[in-house]
């Protein structure tokens, strides 16, 4: 049908224009019918029969929709998809075209017409339209084959999209997954030149996340445990700019400091300390790298308080690395932990000095008694030098009490 | 069939009798009835053939003056009744006359659906809407014999009374529009054919839903057209469509069967010869519920597309096997067996080339179905 050009309605009341001319000996007769039956009309007189079915069904589907909501909801003072001419002109240039294309078996076309239309209507009035034609995207890619896939898998990260706006998380992050699959080894790139397959890392680190975050509402810890590991995992595959994203991310996502907290005494209480352990290195390893210091410091508190509770062998005083920070509030708490964990450190050697009974351990022993030095010289004192990192000098701090013996 | 031969000058004074088809000069009338009169031997033979047989009897209450009543009340009963036996005729004469038009004989048609007018004209008067239905059968039987003309003339008749009808149902709108998209296909005209069989489809949708069987009809006339025009991707899209609404409505109709009756696996054993008496008691349940009209349509519109599937130049198994899938169910559930059967293997062993499971379990249902039954002979 060629435009041409706005005709004036003489029915309609609020002086709406037709933007298509109809067959001109019909004219009379169309001005007598609304412009949903001329357009209906028309598609059926050019043999694009199942463009009119879907029309016909979509409007139902809203007026049903209508009714169900009943009166006084948003969307019964909504005009009907009817009564929007733009809005139907859309339909039936897209619809009309999608159809030709299935016919002609092209499902790349149908696939990019289809999609068209999901775009045209991405304003909120619509939002159960365009999900609507994400869907029907979703099902002509599927039978796409000549490009590999690639259609599918963009198909399924738009369904993810539109599930995760709509809450529901399980069903996105399966679409996310399925795109992740069909991505995975794979070249492609979107408009913006980004690679498909960080995208889809990135989506499903989002979407356990957010899984996560749910989960722990739910007081779902192992659930969320596993959720959050393949959330790493993913985030590790995505070579994601580490440093900006999980930064921004920490930054937004509280819930995710808060919940590697949460797995850690989780675990704590279920007795497996050495995982708990290792999700807090990671978790500080993290902080470290984004320079997020209460994430670093709350992580690293944590740890050092493990490691003096248990009082392991292998004892890395975590509490150093929150002193290296400047944050003053914790200090003073800091620095009680510090002695704490060096007091442990040291019980270590003199409980296997006051164990060994012999003449020159006790020298040693009283040696110490006397000078309360670090006993860092002696060979038979712990290896400083496993331990990570300069050991600051605690005089050095801002506001520290002055020690009788030096470091 | 008794047949009186008449003598003009013998009655009264002003009586005239007119034949009942064509309204010229009666020479005879029938026998059974004494109340129908025709004007040769031919006319009465077509009348008898199409409806009077049917009807001969309930003519003539409505032909003799009315008995002597005693009071109004029974004044007014008598009225009533008839009243109601009219409405029974005009009702039992269009689907007559709906029947012989499914299955092609249009010359048979004409004399009921002239019953069937006269009879509405006479209850509902000139220009009532009721008047549509039997204007749009005799154009169609028009069409069909030919008499372009003719046909124009009643459709212009329902079109200008649908016009002046402002609450005009969609269905009888949509009849309206297929009968005038059939009679400018018919003179050559497709583009108007196209666009009222536009109207037809549109029209049944908004009446019974797009997926129905009513415009299943509208799908099929217009997949011709395109048919005609050689827009071959067109013709082809439309005809599936039009297989697959009746398709669908068959295999409800069998899976509604199947489940309230029994399970697959009682059919199965119901394939036993000694069983099968016992399924003849069933047999009463099975009543298909498609009526005589729609049967007509289904079949019609089925064999058309299965004759030009199998004479296409380019061969699609799936869409052939799927017609004949239809056809098969269609004969079952107006119980004609052996040709259900018939059917029914050729769906199977053209589908299961194409190893499509789904499709071929579906058959196989059907065909187990059809072995149940007692009039199956190997």
């Amino acid at each position: 049908m060629k435009l041409l050009g706005k005709i004036l309605c003489k029915e309609c009341v609020s002086n709406k224009y037709y933007v298509r001319c109809f067959k001109a000996n019909h004219h009379n007769l169309h001005y007598r019918n609304s412009y949903k039956k001329n357009t209906c009309i028309d598609m059926l007189r050019q043999g694009y029969h199942k463009s009119f079915s879907e029309l016909f069904t979509l409007i139902q589907k809203w007026n049903a929709l209508r009714e169900a909501a009943g009166p006084g909801s948003a969307i019964w003072l909504q005009t009907s998809l009817e009564e929007q001419p733009d809005k139907l002109d859309q339909l039936h240039h897209f619809l009309t075209r999608a159809e030709a294309a299935q016919r002609a078996e092209h499902y790349e076309d149908m696939y990019n017409h289809q999609l068209n239309l999901a775009y045209c209507f991405n304003n909120p009035e619509d939002k159960w339209l365009r999900n609507y034609f994400y869907e029907q995207c979703h099902r002509t890619a599927k039978q796409i084959k000549i490009d590999g896939g690639k259609k599918e898998a963009e198909s399924h990260a738009n369904l993810g999209l539109v599930y995760e706006e709509q809450g529901q998380l399980m069903k996105a992050a399966e679409h996310y997954e399925a795109f992740h699959q069909l991505t995975v080894g794979r070249m492609w790139r979107d408009e913006r030149g980004q690679s498909h397959n960080l995208l889809a890392c990135e989506h499903l680190w989002r979407i356990y996340t957010l899984l996560a975050d749910k989960m722990l509402e739910n007081n779902e810890h192992q659930q969320a445990i596993k959720t959050l590991i393949k959330a790493f995992e993913m985030a590790k595959k995505g070579n994601l700019n580490i440093y900006i994203e999980i930064s921004t991310a920490l930054c937004d996502s509280v819930g995710l400091g808060k919940a590697y907290q949460a797995i850690a005494k989780v675990l704590v209480s279920q007795e497996k300390v050495t995982e708990a352990i290792k999700y807090l290195e990671k978790f500080v390893d993290i902080a470290k790298s984004a320079h997020h210091s209460r994430s670093l410091v709350n992580a690293c508190t944590f740890l050092g308080n493990i490691y003096n509770e248990r009082v392991s062998i292998r004892f890395r005083n975590y509490a150093m690395f929150a002193n290296a920070l400047t944050d003053l509030p914790l200090v003073d708490e800091t620095k009680a932990y510090y002695g704490i964990a060096k007091a442990h450190n040291m019980m270590v050697a003199v409980n296997s000095h006051t164990e060994a009974v012999d003449h020159v351990t006790i020298e040693y022993l009283l040696a110490w008694k006397e000078n309360r030095s670090d006993m860092c010289t002696d060979p038979f004192t712990v290896d400083t030098a496993s331990l990570p990192g300069p050991w600051p000098n605690l005089c050095d701090l801002p506001g520290a009490p002055s020690r009788r013996s030096p470091e | 069939m008794r047949v009186e031969r008449l003598v003009p000058l013998a009655l009264p004074r002003g009586q005239k009798l007119q034949c009942e088809l064509c309204r010229g000069p009666a020479g005879l009338r029938c026998g059974a009835c004494c109340v129908t009169y025709y004007c040769e031997v031919e006319h009465q033979k077509a009348d008898w053939d199409s409806i009077h047989e049917k009807i001969c009897q309930l003519l003539i209450p409505l032909r003799t003056p009315l008995p002597f009543y005693n009071s109004d009340k029974e004044r007014n009963h008598g009225l009533e009744q008839q009243l109601s036996r009219e409405k029974h005729l005009v009702e039992l004469t269009h689907r007559v006359a709906q029947k012989f038009l499914f299955e092609g004989k249009h010359k048979e048609a004409i004399p009921a659906a002239l019953h069937s007018l006269r009879f509405s004209i006479h209850i509902y008067g000139l220009n009532s809407v009721e008047l549509v239905p039997p204007y749009l059968i005799l154009a169609e039987a028009s069409i069909g014999l030919g008499h372009l003309t003719q046909a124009e003339e009643y459709l212009s008749q329902a079109q200008w009374t649908v016009l002046k009808t402002s609450h005009c149902s969609d269905a009888i709108q949509s009849k309206l529009h297929r009968n005038l998209g059939l009679l400018y296909a018919a003179k050559g005209n497709f583009e108007e054919s196209l666009y009222h069989l536009a109207n037809d489809i549109y029209f049944a949708s908004c009446a019974f839903g797009t997926n129905n069987i009513s415009s299943s009809g509208g799908y099929y006339h217009m997949a011709n057209v395109f048919f005609r025009q050689n827009k071959m991707d067109i013709a082809d899209s439309l005809y599936s469509e039009a297989t697959d609404i009746w398709h669908s409505y068959f295999s409800g109709l069998i899976d509604v069967q199947l489940q309230t009756i029994m399970s697959p696996s009682e059919i199965d054993i119901l394939c036993l010869p000694a069983l099968r008496f016992h399924s003849m008691e069933l047999n009463t349940i099975f009543i298909p519920s498609a009526d005589e009209s729609q049967q007509a349509e289904a079949s019609q519109i089925l064999n058309a597309i299965l004759d030009i599937r199998e004479h296409a130049s380019r061969q699609q198994p799936m869409k052939t096997g799927k017609v004949v899938h239809a056809l098969a169910m269609l004969h079952y559930l107006i119980l004609d067996i052996p040709k259900a059967h018939e059917l029914a293997m050729k769906a199977l062993l053209i589908i299961s080339y194409l190893q499509k499971q789904d499709s071929a379990e579906a058959i196989q249902q059907l065909i187990n179905l059809i072995k149940s039954k007692p009039f199956y002979a190997k």
